[in-house]
């Protein structure tokens, strides 16, 4: 009885949250992007959810943005988009064993917010975001690889660097791929899908499902812990493998 | 933790379960593809059943109701990627399949056109396709679409998703292959040949999973080369430097890049093989085995059962892929024969014992041959006319030059013909053309063209180059013709309700009566038909579907006949017609 009761506050709690919440970024979509990205279900906007970028994009084609999640327990899931990207959706993130902070540069079409929702094991998803502001383009370009004509010669080699840091290790990776949008004439779109990170022994440290807003020879950076050697598995949306060893 | 184990074990059994009942729907079956032929509510297989008879048993759509086929829809391939649509479409579990130029996948609702997915293959720069960027079509088993790509990979999509479930690499395309031939499905394996003739490749043919694409068997097509079998050598192909000089069937050629077809009764695949490389014939002297032939082989373990040179020491590219159609030759003292008809380059129509490759009769299909006098019965081989085999280079830096025809783009190229067991005839889509053909000399360096010859292609008469004939396999002999002023270069279907379907560079899609050659209906599509028909019935309707989009080798290596042809434009669109219940 008890029991029934305590389930019965916390839905009515997160009912209203979901109709009373206003967004701090003020974003048009906002409405939905809780509906494609979050499926509509429970939210919150968290402080203990960021996301680091610039206030103005130099580069379009490269935004660098990080994540930083701090006092969350039991993520499930991290989902990163743009409201106003004509392809909003950036990437999820499923950090297994290892913190679930990770950084990376993406393409901006406009000035638009650029959030994560990580879900709890609750079902609560908590939101993270800021405004970035863009001059425009990022999207609709062919790549560099794409437009020199060189990127078959490299794609899906990966270069990947291992810092020792005292509290964690830090895990940059850089895989060569276009990373084309198929919003460039001509250009049909190709891009990595996912990425798994391994220990040594194999055990799964993180996934990463990537999409198309993601910059050209995509550049990673995770947090480790201790961890020294790793192994990169992924492919992209025409089946090609990335396959790679990392050690120190 | 021990409560965990059990309850992950609980869903992967869940997922398990799942992936069987959806399977159970959709999933195309080995006994699926096998009954492809007899079948009518679905086209599995290139070539409407693994024989490649083009041949539909429906009859609601006839010679009589023709005159009502209506356009059902039309799908547009978009993009500025127009060029050649060679493409057979493919019918399953209510949606259409189509490749097209540049190597693209769309699938969309057969009945109302809308498109449920497109896979665009990301190509690189550098391909070498000889003859335009075409594909023919692909293959369904289970619940994949498997298709082959212009830098020679292998890819396997989901039916109903279009994502990429596995990708194999064929070869490297950066030494001249490629590849845009249909692969088939036989005994849950995809079959598979090479394109890159033209570059010094050698040819072969490949068995893998067809649900992993892993890699079962691999016969090369060039005497000398080893085959594979579970990754382990298999024995190699014929016997080395037997018919080949020196080392030149290391670059030999006979690709295979028009894939082949399957006889379940003699349980062998028949695979055509392309040119001997270089195309300068005096720098080879031998038969040069196995080029411009057929080849039977066995689906278990890839071995070549028997052989069948159509051209040996071939000096004129005519090549020897085009399709081996496996029928019953019901002789007139009521014998039955296995047979096999073929329609080659050199101009001759061939029907073989399919059960050992011996030859029964080889008779021309076309009006002028030049190269041979014939094809001697006893022996099988051809009568050379040697004043007409294009004359060594020596120091100079061109040979005699000769005219020769058929030209090399072949009394029938690529595009398949049909066999109406109905009415015992195949329709065979030919042209009339001739070619000056003469020699240089080559040396072969990796990803360059290795030809060594120069040719210019020529009509042989002013009204008309393209001509559908149908041939009697029992007497060798044309029954009659439908003339077409351009090059016929799409594909033939032939039904029970004695029709024959085929395109026209001129943008028509023409319905012929089977027995008489009178056309009956036509109708415009906008760009040339370079596609292959094919029939299915849905809901009690008869559909007809054709690719259509001008382009191929004509417009590419057709010298005073590309000329001719100039002013066709290109598209990009499947055409679905039907017959409205109403009026059959």
């Amino acid at each position: 009885m008890l029991n029934y009761g305590g389930w019965l506050v916390g839905c009515l709690l997160c009912q209203v949250a979901v109709a009373a919440e206003p967004d701090p970024l003020n974003s048009p979509q906002w409405e939905a992007m809780h509906t494609r990205f979050l499926n509509g279900e429970p939210y919150t906007f968290d402080s203990k959810v960021k996301v680091e970028a610039p206030p103005e994009a130099e580069d379009s084609l490269n935004v660098p943005i990080a994540l930083r999640v701090t006092d969350l327990p039991d993520i499930q899931e991290m989902r990163v988009f743009a409201d106003l990207n004509p392809l909003p959706h950036v990437l999820n993130f499923r950090p297994k064993t290892v913190p679930p902070n990770l950084a990376f540069r993406m393409k901006l079409q406009q000035g638009s917010p650029v959030r994560v929702a990580v879900k709890t094991a609750d079902g609560m998803w908590h939101v993270g975001g800021t405004y970035v502001e863009a001059a425009g383009g990022g999207c609709t370009l062919p790549s560099v690889g794409t437009s020199s004509g060189d990127w078959s010669k490299t794609l899906g080699q990966v270069s990947a660097n291992v810092w020792q840091r005292p509290d964690n290790n830090r895990l940059r990776i850089r895989v060569m791929h276009p990373m084309d949008t198929g919003l460039a004439s001509g250009i049909p779109t190709f891009h990595i899908e996912n990425l798994n990170v391994k220990d040594a022994q194999g055990t799964l440290l993180a996934e990463l499902d990537l999409y198309e807003p993601i910059s050209e020879n995509p550049m990673l950076s995770l947090d480790v812990g201790k961890i020294t050697t790793f192994t990169l598995e992924g492919r992209d949306n025409n089946g090609n493998k990335i396959a790679a060893e990392v050690a120190p | 933790m021990k409560q965990e184990r059990s309850f992950r074990k609980v869903l992967l059994a869940l997922a398990v379960g799942c992936a069987f009942s959806t399977a159970a729907i959709a999933a195309v079956t080995d006994q699926d593809i096998s009954d492809d032929a007899k079948t009518t509510a679905d086209v599995v297989s290139y070539g409407m059943g693994l024989q490649g008879q083009r041949f539909s048993p429906l009859d609601k759509l006839n010679a009589d109701t023709v005159k009502n086929l209506t356009p059902a829809f039309v799908l547009s391939y978009g993009d500025e990627k127009q060029r050649g649509q060679e493409a057979q479409p493919l019918v399953h579990n209510g949606k259409i399949f189509v490749t097209a130029s540049y190597s693209r996948v769309f699938a969309a609702d057969a009945k109302t056109g809308e498109e449920i997915w497109q896979y665009d293959h990301r190509l690189p720069e550098g391909i070498m396709p000889c003859c335009d960027v075409v594909n023919r079509g692909g293959a369904l088993y289970d619940n994949l679409f498997i298709f082959s790509t212009l830098d020679a990979q292998l890819v396997a999509l989901d039916q109903d998703t279009g994502k990429v479930v596995w990708k194999e690499k064929m070869e490297d395309f950066k030494a001249g292959y490629s590849n845009t031939a249909a692969p088939i499905v036989v005994k849950g394996m995809v079959i598979t040949g090479v394109s890159g003739g033209e570059f010094g490749v050698v040819g072969k043919v490949e068995a893998r999973d067809a649900k992993t694409g892993k890699l079962i068997w691999s016969r090369p097509t060039v005497e000398g080369h080893m085959g594979t079998l579970d990754g382990k050598d298999n024995g190699i192909t014929g016997e080395t430097n037997k018919s080949w000089p020196g080392d030149l069937w290391k670059t030999g050629g006979a690709a295979t890049w028009l894939g082949g077809t399957y006889d379940a009764e003699t349980d062998s695949l028949f695979f055509g093989t392309g040119n001997p490389s270089p195309w300068n014939s005096h720098l080879r002297p031998g038969d040069n085995l196995y080029s411009s032939s057929v080849l039977a082989i066995n689906p278990a373990d890839g071995k070549i059962k028997w052989h069948y040179q159509w051209t040996p020491h071939d000096g004129w590219d005519f090549d020897g892929v085009n399709e081996f159609v496996s029928f019953d030759l019901k002789k007139d003292d009521g014998t039955v024969v296995k047979a096999g008809g073929h329609a080659d380059r050199n101009g001759f129509f061939y029907v073989l014992d399919r059960t050992n490759g011996k030859l029964i009769n080889a008779t021309p299909f076309v009006n002028k041959i030049t190269w041979a006098k014939g094809i001697d019965l006893k022996t099988g081989r051809p009568e050379y006319d040697d004043t007409n085999r294009p004359g060594a280079p020596g120091s100079a830096e061109k040979g005699t030059s000769v005219f020769s025809a058929p030209s090399f783009l072949g009394g029938k190229n690529w595009m398949p013909m049909a066999y109406n067991p109905g009415t015992d005839l195949f329709y065979v889509p030919a042209n009339e053309w001739g070619m000056d053909i003469w020699n240089e000399p080559i040396s072969y360096k990796k990803g360059a063209a290795y030809l060594g010859a120069g040719f210019t292609i020529k009509p042989l008469n002013d009204d008309y180059i393209g001509a559908l004939r149908a041939m009697d396999p029992k007497t060798g002999k044309i029954v009659w013709e439908a003339k077409n002023k351009a090059p016929l270069w799409g594909g033939v279907l032939t039904t029970a309700g004695n029709l024959v379907f085929t395109g026209t560079p001129e943008g028509y899609l023409k319905a012929f009566d089977a027995k008489t050659g009178a056309e009956l209906w036509k109708f415009q599509t906008g760009s040339g038909v370079v596609g292959c028909p094919v029939t299915w019935e849905q809901d009690g309707e008869q559909f007809v579907a054709v690719p259509s989009g001008w382009g191929g080798a004509v417009p590419l290596w057709g010298g005073e006949v590309a000329k001719s042809v100039k002013n066709l434009n290109q598209g990009g669109s499947l055409w679905v017609f039907k017959l409205p219940k109403t009026t059959s």
